[in-house]
C-alpha cells in the first residue's frame, strides 16, 4: 500500500499515448551502440518531458547493484535530464515515497538480471500496479533484458541457471525472449517453448528493440549493424520466425569527440575567412 | 506460468536426528558488530561439528557484494565451510539449491529488506526448503530481516514508519528487532500487540533468541547490557518481560533458564 495518489493534474492522462521500448540488450558504455540506444531513451523522455525530462532507473533484477547504478548515472548525469534511481533493496537508507517519485517521471528503466527475483520483488512492494497506472498516463516504460521480457505474457530466463519459461506482468500481449542470437539456448528454449504452447511474440538481438507507441504493432529499431527483431509465431507443428525491418539508430558522437568538433569548425571558419584555407 | 524450477531431484538425503533450532539475533554478529565474533561464534558452536558447513543467505540486501565478502571474512576457511547462495545470480552457484541447503550444519540469514526477502525466497521455493531444513535439524540463524522471517508475524521497520507483517512462520509468535529503548520500533511493535498482533519476541542489538522447537530455550549477548523481551497483551495492557540474558562475554557461566527477570515495564494503551 503506497501513500495516496498525488492530486497533481495529469495533462492529457485519459488520452495519454501508451509507449513501451523492449530492448534485447545493451549496456551504458560510451560504445557507439549503446550511446545510440541513449539517445533514444533521451528522445522519447524528451517527447514527454520537455528540455529536462525526468530518467528513473528501476535496479531490482540485479538486486540494485551499484555497478548498474552508476553505469546508468554515468550514461545520463552529464545529459540533458534528471536522472535517479529507485532501488528498493536500499530503501533502509534512503526512504522513498514509491509511488510519488515513479508517477513523476517522464521515463521509467528497468535494468537487466533476474526475471522472476525482478516480479517477485515488485510484488512485494506492490509496484506492478505503479507501473501499470504510469503506462496509462503516458509515462514511458523502458528496460533490456528482464526489464523487457517483464511487460510481456511470458519470456525466457536464466533466473533459475539455465533457460526456462516464465510469466510477466502481461501489459503486453504475447512474449518476448532477449539476447536472441547471443545466447543460442536461450533462443532453443523460446522456440520450444512456443511450440509447447506459450503464446508466440518477439525474439531481440542485443541492441534490437521494439516500440510501441500507443495501438498497433510496435517499431523495430536496431543500433547495431546485424543485430535484429524476429516475429515468432507458432502455426500448426512449426513455429516460425521472421526478421523485422528495423530503423537504424545512429550513434551521436561523443560529447568529447563533439566539443573537438566544434572547435575545429570555429578554426576551420576563422581560417577561411582569413583566406588561410580554400 | 511456464516454470519449471523447484522439482529437485533428491529422494534421500541423511535425515538428522537434531532437535529444531532456530537463533534470531536482534542485531549484531559480523553484520553489525566488527570485532566482535560472540554471536557468531555461538552458532557456530550450536553446530557441535568441528568444521561446521554454513550457508550464507544475504537475500535481504540483493546479494550485495560488499556483504557476501564480508561473510566469508568472518567465516574463513579454518573454522567452517563456507558457501553462500545468491538467488540474483543462480547461473553461479550450486544447481540444486535443496540439497545445497539440507545438507548444511548453519544456515545464516542477512540483514535488508524482510519483505524483499520473502518474496525472493517464495519465487525459488527457498520458503520451503528452509522448513525442511529446519524439520531436519539444520540449524537456522539471522540478524535483522534474518530473524523477521522465522515468525509468525513480524515489525519491519527497513522503509518507512514500522509495518506489521507475515514471515514464514516456523515459530509462532510476532518479533521485533533492534529493540531499543525509546525506539520507533519498540512503541510501533506495542501499539501492534494492542491492535491484535499475536504475542512474541524482541532482542536489542547484541541479543540473540535461541528457539528449540518453538520453545525459547535461553537468550544470549554479544553485549552485557543487550537483552530479550518476552511480549504479551492483557486486555488493553502491553506486559513485557525483560528475560534473563546469558552475556557470552563471560566465560564458564553456566547457562541459565529463560526465566522472566522482572516485569520491568508495562506499558499502558
Amino acid at each position: 500500500m503506497g501513500p495516496p495518489m498525488s492530486s497533481r493534474a495529469v495533462p492529457g492522462a485519459a488520452t495519454a499515448v501508451r509507449r513501451i521500448l523492449a530492448l534485447g540488450g545493451h549496456d551504458f558504455t560510451s560504445r557507439p551502440p549503446d550511446r545510440a540506444v541513449c539517445e533514444l531513451l533521451l528522445r522519447l523522455a524528451g517527447e514527454r518531458g520537455g528540455e529536462r525530462p525526468r530518467i528513473c532507473i528501476l535496479p531490482t533484477a540485479s538486486g540494485d547493484t551499484s555497478e548498474q547504478i552508476g553505469r546508468f548515472y554515468a550514461a545520463f548525469g552529464e545529459r540533458c535530464c534528471e536522472p535517479s534511481d529507485l532501488s528498493l533493496f536500499r530503501l533502509g537508507r534512503r526512504p522513498m515515497a514509491l509511488r510519488d517519485h515513479l508517477l513523476a517521471q517522464d521515463l521509467i528503466y528497468v535494468g537487466g538480471g533476474s526475471l522472476v527475483n525482478l516480479l517477485a520483488v515488485w510484488e512485494a512492494h506492490d509496484i506492478a500496479s505503479i507501473l501499470s497506472l504510469a503506462w496509462r498516463q503516458g509515462i514511458v516504460l523502458a528496460g533490456q533484458s528482464a526489464g523487457a521480457m517483464c511487460w510481456f505474457e511470458a519470456g525466457i530466463t536464466k533466473s533459475s541457471g539455465r533457460p526456462l519459461g516464465a510469466a510477466g506482468l502481461g501489459m503486453l500481449a504475447g512474449s518476448l525472449c532477449v539476447h536472441y542470437n547471443n545466447e543460442p539456448e536461450r533462443r532453443s528454449a523460446y522456440l520450444a517453448a512456443v511450440g509447447d504452447g506459450m503464446p508466440g511474440g518477439y525474439g531481440l538481438d542485443d541492441y534490437a528493440g521494439l516500440l510501441w507507441e500507443g495501438e498497433g504493432a510496435p517499431a523495430a529499431v536496431t543500433a547495431r549493424r546485424g543485430a535484429r527483431a524476429y516475429r515468432v509465431r507458432s502455426r500448426g507443428d512449426s513455429v516460425t520466425e521472421s526478421p523485422l525491418p528495423a530503423r537504424f539508430l545512429p550513434a551521436p558522437a561523443p560529447a568529447a569527440l563533439r566539443e573537438d568538433i566544434a572547435e575545429f569548425r570555429r578554426i576551420k571558419t576563422m581560417r577561411t575567412r582569413a583566406g588561410w584555407l580554400g | 506460468m511456464y516454470n519449471g524450477a523447484g522439482a529437485a531431484g533428491v529422494d534421500h538425503l541423511s535425515m538428522k536426528t537434531a532437535p529444531r533450532q532456530i537463533v534470531a539475533f536482534g542485531g549484531g554478529g559480523f553484520s553489525m558488530e566488527a570485532g566482535n565474533p560472540l554471536l557468531d561464534d555461538y552458532v557456530l558452536g550450536l553446530t557441535g561439528a568441528e568444521r561446521p558447513r554454513v550457508c550464507f543467505l544475504p537475500s535481504a540486501s540483493g546479494d550485495a557484494d560488499h556483504y557476501i565478502v564480508r561473510f566469508y571474512r568472518a567465516f574463513s576457511a579454518h573454522r567452517c565451510e563456507a558457501s553462500h547462495i545468491s538467488l540474483f545470480r543462480r547461473e553461479q552457484g550450486p544447481e540444486d539449491l535443496r540439497r545445497h541447503l539440507l545438507s548444511q550444519d548453519l544456515i545464516y540469514v542477512g540483514g535488508g529488506s524482510v519483505v524483499s526477502l520473502l518474496g525472493v525466497w517464495r519465487a525459488h521455493g527457498i520458503d520451503t526448503i528452509l522448513r525442511e531444513a529446519w524439520e531436519a535439524g539444520v540449524i537456522l540463524c539471522g540478524l535483522s530481516a534474518g530473524s523477521l522471517c522465522w515468525f509468525a508475524e513480524a515489525v519491519t521497520g527497513f522503509h518507512g514508519a514500522p509495518r506489521r507483517l507475515e514471515g514464514l512462520g516456523l515459530l509462532p509468535f510476532s518479533n521485533c528487532v533492534h529493540y531499543e529503548r525509546d525506539s520507533r520500533r519498540r512503541h510501533s511493535y506495542h501499539r501492534f500487540l494492542r491492535e491484535g498482533m499475536r504475542g512474541g519476541y524482541a532482542a536489542e542489538d547484541g541479543a540473540a533468541l535461541h528457539f528449540s522447537g518453538t520453545e525459547l530455550s535461553r537468550v544470549v549477548a554479544s553485549r552485557p547490557q543487550a537483552r530479550g523481551y518476552r511480549l504479551d497483551v492483557a486486555g488493553q495492557r502491553v506486559v513485557e518481560m525483560r528475560i534473563a540474558t546469558t552475556f557470552l562475554g563471560d566465560r564458564g557461566v553456566p547457562p541459565e533458564a529463560p526465566v522472566p527477570e522482572a516485569l520491568s515495564t508495562a506499558v499502558a494503551a
